[in-house]
């Protein structure tokens, strides 16, 4: 139907002399919707499609302009009736054709139609009214949208990838969104434009089969991975189908979207589930008003119901005592606050009754929106530590007891040196106060000239976890004086060889020490003495030989043999008395020395010692003989008197029945040498075993053989000053062997 | 005293000997030879190290610090068999040690020495048989 048309109509209603009951048939009979105005737009006539498509029942001679309920233009606003087109039309003005409109039935739907509206006149060109024919055009709209713009805002305005794939790869088409997720501008910048490039290593081959698959005509839908050119990894899910192009090849057209935050969350849930089930503690949730929402394995456990008992039940029916049923309002308050418990230590009842020690921790749980939804809640069973803790405190009670029992002072202090505890020997000694623990500063009855040392050793002491050993003087208060005490700690460790604790005493040592310091003075003055004694105690008795002699020499006229027989005696227990200070002034000397730091070759010891018992070997014909011997760090003087006297006594303790043979032998024996000088003489009787090592023990007369019973004095004094032994093994008879020890 | 004069007299040394009773008294004899020009410096003095008042060790410290006898001779002559004794004379510029012995004909043996010092270069260690 044209304009042409419709003026044609208007001329024929009421130009041509047609009947109106013809016209009005022709125009009942029309498939599209028509009316007529008057001049005024008033309606006047309309035809059965004009109700069919406004979705009404036009007022003849009431409705104006047009039939249709609500008219809009085509961007959606609101047209008043007065300014459609035939309103326009009838009122002079200029109607453009082609113009497409909207209208909106009383139900709501609403319909694309385009008006064609002529002017009727009379002969004098007067207009005497309208007739108007809407065109509906809604399906051509529809379909249009549906083809073109409709699609193209679809698949630009979704989120996911749609892509258009050939058989090899060829990327066809991809819209932003897709382009984003491999991280290209646009389809070009993908290398070589080929899809496979961006799908990652592993998955590439299976892409390429689902690929396939699709471009030979099935569905499908596949999960992979892309590395986009940016280098960064997708996780993808694409549903596919194949595509039949016009020339007759089908490609592959997919909507593919990216699920990689999903697997993510999917993962860290997995994880999160996994760690609930695994941890040692219960895990619960509920809601604002106990409900037990989650129960994990852990809670079946500790409480003993399934998580299908628990559920759905409230924490106050199933876990909470009656004793204690307080405290769930209480903690439901706190968290409707948005508050923590942190580490609440209560009793919870199991499924059997039995009661259990437990510490809890309960945070707010809160929606996306910010409000508190309800709680989780861990459980930790304590029941263990409990015991320990009481088991520590009956251990910690017993240990007092027992410190408190020691005559010494007891305490313990932490790993950083602090001190945490003292027995009651302290508090006796000190009369410190045993409630104000601050009072108790050693420092403050420590001697001032032992405070630097003795800081500095327990210092080192915690600082290097090596024991603590120092010795100092505590103000005694009830004597007024000071005493002298050793501090002695040592470290307890843990499992991890961690300090945690140090365990110290302070011991009395002061009657000790006096005794040791009165010891050494008195050892100091007898040496002293000896020394002098034996200096002063030559000169008198060289004078008294001397003189003697030179009277035998120049006055033998005058005396008698008497006389001279005297003479003899007097000169003979002036030489004895001679070396008995000789011997002693070596006694005295023995210690005297500082060892050299160098090696001393006991083999060249040994050969100087031959040299000087010359003479006694020579008459004794004593054969002596030695193992190899080993250089040691000892004086060489010393060495050489341990050879000398036992080598000396045993060719003067020789058998009379064989001539002395006598071996020396050194053994390596853990830190030390031990020297052995063994002899075939007489031997020694047991019982004398230890005494003939003392000063002046002798076991003969000296006219059975000489000596001043010092020799052996002599060598147990060297021993000692080497912290080594000296003994003796001997059978009567058969001879005897001479041990000591020296230092490696 | 009677037995050093007697082992210098045997050796036919001709000497002029002065006596100092004690430390005291030899040092004082020191002090007396710096103060009187007419006091010649002794050629040798004989020290014992044991002496009353004054140590032998003291006496020769003074001595070698003297104007005039510093560079003096001197011989130990002691009872004394210790090394340390020995050691601390040398150190202190003793020309010789000889250790009284307690036989008359060893003791005798002195006077040669003296009679070496004085003829010969000093000996460091002029030594007695142990």
């Amino acid at each position: 139907m044209t304009r042409n048309h419709a003026k044609a109509l208007a001329a024929l209603s009421a130009g041509a002399n047609l009947p109106q009951i013809v016209f009005a048939e022709i125009m009942e009979t029309l498939p599209a919707a028509m009316y007529m105005t008057d001049a005024q737009g008033r309606l006047t006539y309309f035809n059965r499609a004009a109700a069919k498509l406004s979705g009404r029942t036009p007022e003849i001679g009431t409705d104006r302009w047009c039939v249709t309920w609500k008219l809009f233009l085509p961007d959606g606003t609101p047209l008043p009736h007065d300014q459609c087109p035939m309103a326009v039309a009838l009122k002079g003005g200029d109607v453009p054709t082609g113009i497409e409109y909207i209208a909106e039935r009383p139900d709501g739907t609403r319909f694309w139609f385009t008006p064609y509206p002529a002017v009727l006149r009379d002969a004098e060109g007067q207009i005497i009214g309208g007739v108007n024919l809407l065109i509906d055009i809604t399906d051509r709209k529809n379909a249009k949208l549906q083809i073109d713009e409709q699609f193209r805002a679809i698949i630009e305005t979704t989120p996911e990838c749609v892509k258009i794939v050939a058989r090899d790869g060829t990327l066809l088409f991809m819209n932003p969104p897709g382009l984003a997720m491999v991280g290209a501008s646009c389809a070009d910048t993908v290398t070589d434009k080929n899809i496979y490039n961006v799908i990652a290593p592993e998955d590439r081959e299976r892409f390429r089969e689902f690929n396939e698959t699709i471009c030979g005509g099935k569905k499908g839908s596949l999960q992979f991975e892309i590395v986009g050119l940016n280098g960064e990894r997708h996780h993808m899910e694409t549903h596919a189908a194949p595509l039949r192009l016009t020339d007759g090849t089908t490609v592959h057209l997919a909507v593919t979207h990216d699920v990689t935050e999903r697997k993510r969350a999917e993962r860290a849930s997995l994880l999160l589930n996994a760690i609930v089930d695994s941890s040692e503690d219960a895990i619960i949730s509920k809601d604002l008003d106990g409900v037990i929402t989650s129960w994990n394995k852990s809670a079946e456990r500790l409480f003993g119901y399934t998580a299908g008992e628990a559920l759905g039940k409230t924490v106050a029916d199933l876990l909470i005592p009656e004793d204690r049923q307080d405290e769930e309002p209480n903690i439901l308050a706190r968290l409707r606050n948005g508050e923590r418990v942190d580490h609440f230590e209560t009793v919870r009842r199991r499924k059997d009754g039995s009661l259990i020690d437990i510490s809890l921790t309960i945070s707010p749980v809160k929606n996306l929106e910010g409000v508190i939804i309800g709680a989780s809640k861990i459980a930790r069973d304590i029941t263990e530590s409990k015991r320990i803790q009481a088991r520590l405190l009956e251990s910690e009670a017993r240990f007092r007891q027992l410190a408190d029992t020691m005559p010494q002072i007891v305490w313990t202090a932490r790993p950083d040196g602090r001190v945490d505890y003292y027995n009651e020997r302290w508090y006796e000694f000190t009369g410190f106060s045993r409630v104000a623990f601050e009072e108790s500063n050693p420092e403050s009855i420590l001697h001032p000239d032992d405070i630097e040392e003795t800081r500095r050793s327990w210092y080192t002491a915690v600082r290097s976890g090596e024991p603590y050993n120092v010795e100092h003087r505590f103000r005694d208060r009830r004597e007024n004086r000071w005493r002298w005490f050793v501090g002695r700690a040592i470290p307890v460790r843990d499992a991890a060889n961690n300090v945690v604790k140090w365990f110290g005493t302070c011991t009395d040592i002061d009657e000790q020490k006096r005794v040791e310091d009165q010891l050494r003075r008195a050892n100091r003055d007898l040496e002293q003495f000896a020394f002098s004694a034996s200096h002063d105690l030559q000169e008198p008795l060289r004078s008294v030989k001397i003189y003697s002699e030179l009277l035998a020499k120049r006055h033998s006229d005058k005396l008698d043999s008497d006389a001279l027989t005297f003479l003899t005696f007097l000169r003979n227990g002036a030489t004895r008395m001679e070396t008995l200070v000789c011997d002693l002034l070596s006694y005295t000397q023995a210690t005297t020395f500082d060892g050299p730091d160098e090696l001393v070759d006991a083999r060249e010891v040994l050969k100087t010692t031959l040299e000087n018992l010359r003479g006694a070997i020579e008459d004794s014909s004593a054969e002596i003989t030695a193992d190899p011997l080993p250089s040691l760090p000892v004086a060489r003087t010393h060495l050489q008197q341990l050879f000398q006297n036992l080598i000396g006594n045993a060719i003067k303790y020789r058998s009379p029945e064989r001539p002395p043979a006598i071996h020396l032998r050194a053994e390596r024996q853990n830190e030390y040498w031990i020297f052995s000088v063994t002899d075939n003489g007489i031997g020694i009787d047991p019982e004398y075993k230890e005494k003939i090592f003392g000063l002046f023990k002798r076991l003969h007369s000296s006219d059975e053989y000489s000596g001043t019973g010092i020799g052996l004095a002599i060598c147990q004094r060297i021993v000692d000053r080497y912290q080594g032994r000296i003994w003796v093994e001997s059978e009567l008879g058969r001879g005897s062997t001479f041990r000591f020890t020296l230092p490696l | 005293m009677f037995l050093i004069q007697e082992a210098i007299e045997v050796s036919e040394v001709q000497l002029t000997v002065h006596v100092a009773k004690d430390g005291e008294q030899a040092v004082q004899f020191f002090d007396r030879v710096d103060g009187d020009s007419d006091m010649p410096c002794p050629a040798l003095v004989i020290l014992d190290i044991n002496l009353p008042k004054k140590q032998g060790g003291d006496v020769l410290k003074h001595m070698r610090q003297s104007r005039k006898c510093s560079g003096a001779l001197v011989l130990v002559v002691s009872t004394s068999d210790s090394a340390q004794d020995r050691e601390r004379m040398a150190k202190l510029g003793a020309d010789g040690y000889f250790r009284k012995p307690s036989a008359y004909d060893e003791f005798m043996k002195l006077g040669e020495i003296v009679k070496k010092l004085l003829n010969g270069p000093p000996l460091k260690e002029i030594d007695s048989p142990r």
